[in-house]
């Protein structure tokens, strides 16, 4: 099942097509209680990634701000999707991040040296 | 407050740079809503002498902390409750913060800040490094209710160290005290 969760004013836009193997989040990351806020998401991508194989798995990561606790649930569900793109699926991660934002920057490439099977590209925006 | 006094209030913190001052309830309604302002505050005006990202970042997990340690106010009808000043000095913006905490963690703030405050720059992003990958944290600290993230993300975005301070409260001495924290941009 697809999970989608509108965007509120310190939660992103979670769009998780499964059926379609396209992921995105979108938007600021800073709720109250992180473990609340990411728990279903997590087991929904878990569950997901067991079921699925062979696949082209693309996540658009398009956070422009997100807390320490949400930092670290960040890292559990990289951690989860690396672990599928070693065994099962291939895992294309497409990293925004805005030109001036070196913390969003630095944490993509730190991702992408911890998990080396993502395919992990840093896409740089600009400020309109 | 008499208004001749709300007058040197007011041209104090004009003097001093505020751009922002908010004292009371701390919960997340009031973060995103002070949110809103600051990003305005930040978009309206030729910030390009600090980066406001990270005045912004340092906001919330100064009160996110005190939201989710601060004891409540005793008389404050079960609030948490503290006060925020964001302003621009001459090198750049500062923020300060204030809220309650247990006296009896007083010790243990001043540990964690004094560590934190003796990393270098290079020392902190390490430790941060460290710590986003500790999958113990829970069980070596149970006090944190967090990743354990909060203060070293407060001390990579600050450019100088993390200035603290802890006060009286008048008629609680035994049982609480304030802390009052610095960063700047």
């Amino acid at each position: 099942m697809d999970l989608y969760l509108a965007a509120t004013n310190d939660s992103p836009e979670v769009d998780f097509k499964f059926s379609k193997h396209s992921l995105s989040m979108k938007g600021e990351a800073f709720p109250e209680d992180a473990s609340k806020f990411y728990y279903p998401i997590v087991v929904a991508l878990d569950q997901y990634l067991k079921s699925t194989d062979k696949q082209e798995i693309n996540f658009d990561f398009n956070l422009t701000y997100f807390n320490s606790a949400s930092t670290k649930m960040l890292f559990t569900i990289f951690q989860l999707l690396n672990q599928s793109a070693s065994t099962h699926n291939r895992v294309i991660v497409n990293w925004h991040f805005d030109e001036e934002d070196d913390t969003i920057k630095e944490f993509g490439q730190e991702v992408a040296e911890d998990f080396p099977m993502l395919e992990l590209f840093l896409i740089e925006t600009s400020q309109a | 407050m008499e208004i001749d006094l709300f007058s040197t209030f007011h041209s104090e913190a004009e003097k001093k740079g505020v751009m922002f001052y908010y004292s009371g309830a701390f919960s997340q309604s009031v973060i995103t809503t002070i949110s809103d302002i600051l990003k305005n505050r930040f978009d309206g005006h030729d910030f390009q002498s600090f980066n406001s990202r990270k005045v912004f970042s340092s906001f919330i997990e100064m009160v996110q902390n005190a939201m989710h340690y601060s004891p409540e106010a005793p008389e404050a009808g079960g609030e948490k409750i503290g006060a925020i000043a964001v302003g621009k000095s001459e090198s750049g913006a500062f923020l300060l913060c204030a809220n309650l905490i247990d006296k009896n963690y007083v010790e243990r703030i001043s540990k964690k800040l004094e560590a934190v405050n003796n990393m270098t720059i290079e020392e902190v992003k390490a430790a941060y490094k460290i710590q986003l990958r500790n999958e113990n944290h829970h069980e070596e600290d149970d006090i944190s209710k967090g990743a354990g993230l909060g203060l070293l993300t407060m001390a990579r975005d600050s450019k100088s160290k993390i200035e603290y301070r802890f006060e009286n409260v008048v008629g609680y001495e035994d049982r609480y005290a304030e802390i009052h924290l610095k960063t700047q941009f």
